[in-house]
C-alpha cells in the first residue's frame, strides 16, 4: 500500500502546478499594479487552445505555446480595458472571465471526448527512485518540471533584473517611471499580458498534462484560487510556489482518503484552502496589506467609478 | 442634516459616480443649467450605448461565422424561441428575480464605495438557509409561515456572509473584494457538503439533491403564468433600495462615504457602522435572491443551483452603473441573454454557454466605451 502522505504530496505538486502558473502570472500583473480576475478566463482559454493545438498538430509542445498565446490574448483584453479605457479592474476581469467561458464553450464543444497525444508523466532517471522525494517531485509531466524553474525565474526577474524593477515601480510609484521617461502604460501592458501567458500555460498543464481532457469550464475556480493565492503569498513568487502546493494538497487530500475507504465528505476539505487564506490574511492583517504594491492598494481603495 | 436637498442624480451617466460631498449640498444653484446639459448628455449616452452594443453584436456575428454557424439562422432561431413565445418570456422574468436581487447586493455597498464580489456566495448561502427551513419545517407549518421563515433565514444568512467580509475589512483590513470572492467558494462547499451527506434525499437517484420542498411552501405563481412571486419581491426590493438611497439620511451618508471617506470621517459620520450596514443590507438582498430561486424555481438544493448568478448580477450592477432603477433593465437584459442561451442549445446545437460571449462583449463595450472619462481618477 502506498503511503498516504506521499500520495497527497505528489497530488499537491501535480495538481498545484496549474494554480502555480496562474498565481505567478497574477503576481507579475499585480506587481505592476493591475489585479486581473480574468485569470480564470486566461486559464480556460489556455486549456482549450493547448488541447486543440495538440489535437491538430500532434505535438503537445505546440499546444503549450498555443495555451500561452491564448492566455496572453485574453489578458490583453483586460489590459486594454483597464489601462487604455480605465475601466474598473474587478468588473473588467470578471467580464473577461465570462467572455472566455463563452468562447471556450463554443469552440471547445468539438474537442470534448477527443483523445490527444498528451504530455505523460516521465520519471526522472535516478531521482525518481529516491524514497519519498522521488514520487513526490520526480514522477510528473514535463510542464510540472518546467514550473520548478519558472517560479524562481519569475522571482529573479522581478527582484534582480532591470525589467523587474520597472514592473515593480509601475506597481509602487508609477510617477517615478514617468520622471525617468518610461511609459507606465507600456510596462503594465507587458506585465498583464505576460501574466496572462503564464495563466494560459497553467491552463495548458491542466488540459494536456494533468487531466488529458478538455471539458467546459474545466478550471472550476482555479483561476480565482490563484488570485487568492497571490495575496496569501504576499506578492512573492516563491511563496506563491509554496502556497500552490498547499492548495494542491488540500485538493488532493480527499481523493487520497476516499481511495483508502475513509468516508470523508470532500467538500469540507475543499473549503480548507479558502478558510486558511482568510485566516492567514486576518492574522497577518494590515501587514499583508502593507506588503501590497502601492498602486494596487489604490485600486482596492479607489471607489466604484 | 442636508439630506432633503440631494439632487436627482440617477440619470445613467452620473449615477454610481458619487459626487463630492460638497457639491451635493448645493443643488439649487446648478439645477437649471443642469437640465439642458443633461439632455445633451443623455443623447450622447444613447449614441455611445448604441455604438457599443452594435460593436458587440458585430464581433459575436464574426465569431459565429468562424465557428461555421449561419448567424442569420442563429439570430432568427434565438429571436423566435426566446421572445415570441410566452413560456420563454416568462422564463426571462423568472431568471431576472435572483439576478435583480443579486445586483442590488452590489448596488448598495457600491454606494458607500465597497466592492461586493460575493453575490454568488450570498445567494448560495441564502438558498442553503432557506433549504434548511424548507427541509425541516416545510410540511409541518403552514405554507405562508414557512415562506416567511425561509425568507428571513435566507436574508440573515446572506447578511451574515456579507457582514463577515465587512467585519474583516473594518477590524483587520482585508479588502472586501478579496474576502467576498473567497467566501463564494466556502458557501459553495457548504452547499455541496450538505447535499452530499446530511441533507441528501435518501430516495433520490442520480446527482445528489435535497428532498423536494413541500408544495405548500413553494412560492406561488402570478396568475396563470410561470413567473413566481419572487419577481415581485425583487421589484419591491428595488423600490425600497431606491427610496432608501435617495430619501434617507442613511442613503445620503453612504454616498458621502463613497465620495470621500476621509471627509465623512472628519464630519463625524460613523463610517464603520455605515459600511457594515451597507454590506449587511446587500448580503440580505442577495440571500433573498437565493431563497426566491430555491423556493420559486428549483425546490431542491443541487449542485450548480446558481449557475454563476452572483457574478452575472455583479456585472448587471456595473451595466447599470449601480443605479437602482436601471439595474432592473440590466437584470432583465442579462436574464434574456441567459434564456437565449438555452434556445441556442436547443435550436442551433451550439453550447448554451456560448451566450457568455455575447454577455462578455456587451460588458466589454459598456465598461470600456460608454463611461465618461474623468482623467486619472478612474481606475
Amino acid at each position: 500500500m502506498s503511503n498516504l502522505a506521499v500520495d497527497v504530496l505528489a497530488g499537491a505538486v501535480g495538481g498545484g502546478t496549474a494554480i502555480m502558473y496562474a498565481g505567478l502570472g497574477e503576481t507579475i500583473s499585480e506587481r505592476a499594479g493591475v489585479i486581473n480576475l480574468g485569470t480564470e478566463g486566461s486559464m480556460l482559454g489556455g486549456a482549450l487552445a493547448a488541447y486543440a493545438a495538440t489535437a491538430t498538430s500532434g505535438s503537445p509542445w505546440v499546444g503549450a505555446l498555443a495555451g500561452i498565446g491564448a492566455g496572453a490574448a485574453l489578458a490583453a483584453v483586460h489590459a486594454v480595458l483597464v489601462i487604455a479605457r480605465k475601466a474598473n479592474q474587478f468588473a473588467s476581469g470578471l467580464t473577461v472571465m465570462f467572455f472566455a467561458l463563452g468562447l471556450t464553450s463554443l469552440f471547445g464543444a468539438s474537442y470534448v471526448g477527443r483523445t490527444i497525444h498528451s504530455l505523460n508523466p516521465w520519471k526522472v532517471p535516478g531521482l525518481a527512485a529516491i524514497p519519498w522525494l522521488g514520487p513526490i517531485l520526480f514522477d510528473h509531466d514535463p510542464l510540472t518540471y518546467l514550473s520548478y524553474f519558472v517560479a524562481p525565474a519569475v522571482w529573479w526577474v522581478l527582484y534582480r533584473s532591470r525589467v523587474g524593477l520597472l514592473v515593480r515601480t509601475a506597481g509602487e510609484h508609477s510617477e517615478v517611471l514617468l520622471v525617468h521617461g518610461y511609459s507606465t502604460s507600456l510596462v503594465r501592458y507587458v506585465s498583464v499580458i505576460a501574466g496572462g501567458g503564464l495563466c494560459g500555460l497553467g491552463g495548458a498543464q491542466l488540459s494536456i498534462a494533468y487531466s488529458n481532457a478538455w471539458f467546459e469550464n474545466m478550471t472550476v475556480g482555479r483561476g480565482f484560487i490563484a488570485v487568492a493565492l497571490v495575496i496569501f503569498a504576499t506578492w512573492n513568487p516563491l511563496r506563491v510556489m509554496a502556497g500552490s502546493y498547499l492548495f494542491g494538497a488540500a485538493l488532493a487530500l480527499s481523493p487520497a482518503l476516499q481511495a483508502r475507504g475513509y468516508g470523508i465528505n470532500q467538500f469540507a476539505l475543499d473549503a480548507i484552502p479558502f478558510v486558511v487564506t482568510i485566516l492567514v490574511l486576518a492574522i497577518l492583517g494590515k501587514r499583508t496589506l502593507l506588503a501590497a504594491p502601492d498602486e494596487l492598494r489604490r485600486v482596492f481603495e479607489t471607489r466604484t467609478t | 442634516m442636508t439630506d432633503t436637498t440631494i439632487p436627482a442624480q440617477f440619470s445613467p451617466d452620473n449615477a454610481g459616480t458619487p459626487a463630492p460631498a460638497a457639491v451635493t449640498t448645493t443643488p439649487a444653484a446648478t439645477a437649471a443649467p443642469a437640465s439642458e446639459s443633461r439632455l445633451a448628455d443623455v443623447g450622447r449616452g444613447v449614441a455611445r450605448w448604441a455604438a457599443a452594443l452594435a460593436g458587440a453584436i458585430a464581433i459575436f456575428t464574426l465569431l459565429l461565422l468562424v465557428k461555421g454557424a449561419n448567424p442569420a439562422d442563429v439570430y432568427s432561431h434565438v429571436w423566435t424561441s426566446t421572445f415570441t413565445n410566452s413560456p420563454s418570456i416568462q422564463q426571462i422574468f423568472v431568471k431576472a428575480a435572483p439576478l435583480l436581487l443579486g445586483a442590488l447586493a452590489v448596488v448598495v455597498p457600491a454606494r458607500a464605495g465597497l466592492v461586493n464580489v460575493g453575490g454568488e456566495g450570498q445567494i448560495v448561502i441564502g438558498a442553503v438557509a432557506a433549504g434548511g427551513i424548507g427541509i425541516s419545517l416545510g410540511d409541518k407549518l403552514g405554507g405562508g409561515l414557512v415562506m416567511i421563515l425561509m425568507a428571513v433565514a435566507a436574508m440573515l444568512a446572506g447578511a451574515a456572509w456579507a457582514g463577515l467580509a465587512a467585519v474583516l475589512r473594518l477590524t483587520v483590513g482585508i479588502n472586501e473584494a478579496v474576502s467576498t470572492l473567497l467566501m463564494n467558494y466556502i458557501a459553495l462547499d457548504v452547499l455541496l457538503y450538505l447535499i452530499y451527506s446530511p441533507w441528501k434525499d435518501p430516495h433520490g437517484t442520480g446527482q445528489p439533491t435535497t428532498a423536494e420542498l413541500a408544495d405548500t411552501a413553494k412560492l406561488p405563481y402570478l396568475g396563470t403564468t410561470s413567473i413566481h412571486i419572487g419577481f415581485v419581491f425583487a421589484l419591491v426590493a428595488t423600490a425600497v433600495v431606491w427610496a432608501l438611497l435617495r430619501y434617507t439620511t442613511w442613503g445620503f451618508r453612504l454616498r458621502v462615504i463613497g465620495g470621500n471617506p476621509e471627509a465623512a470621517r472628519r464630519a463625524g459620520l460613523p463610517v464603520a457602522m455605515l459600511l457594515l450596514s451597507a454590506m449587511l443590507v446587500g448580503g440580505a438582498l442577495a440571500g433573498l435572491g437565493g431563497m426566491v430561486h430555491y423556493a420559486g424555481v428549483e425546490y431542491k438544493l443541487r449542485t450548480g443551483i446558481t449557475t454563476n448568478f452572483g457574478y452575472i448580477a455583479f456585472l448587471a450592477s456595473w451595466l447599470a452603473r449601480h443605479n437602482p432603477v436601471s439595474v432592473v433593465l440590466a437584470a432583465l437584459a442579462l436574464a434574456a441573454i441567459t434564456v437565449a442561451g438555452d434556445s441556442l442549445q436547443l435550436d442551433s446545437g451550439l453550447p448554451a454557454a456560448t451566450v457568455n460571449i455575447l454577455m462578455g462583449l456587451v460588458l466589454i463595450a459598456v465598461l470600456g466605451w460608454t463611461a465618461r472619462k474623468k482623467g486619472g481618477a478612474a481606475r
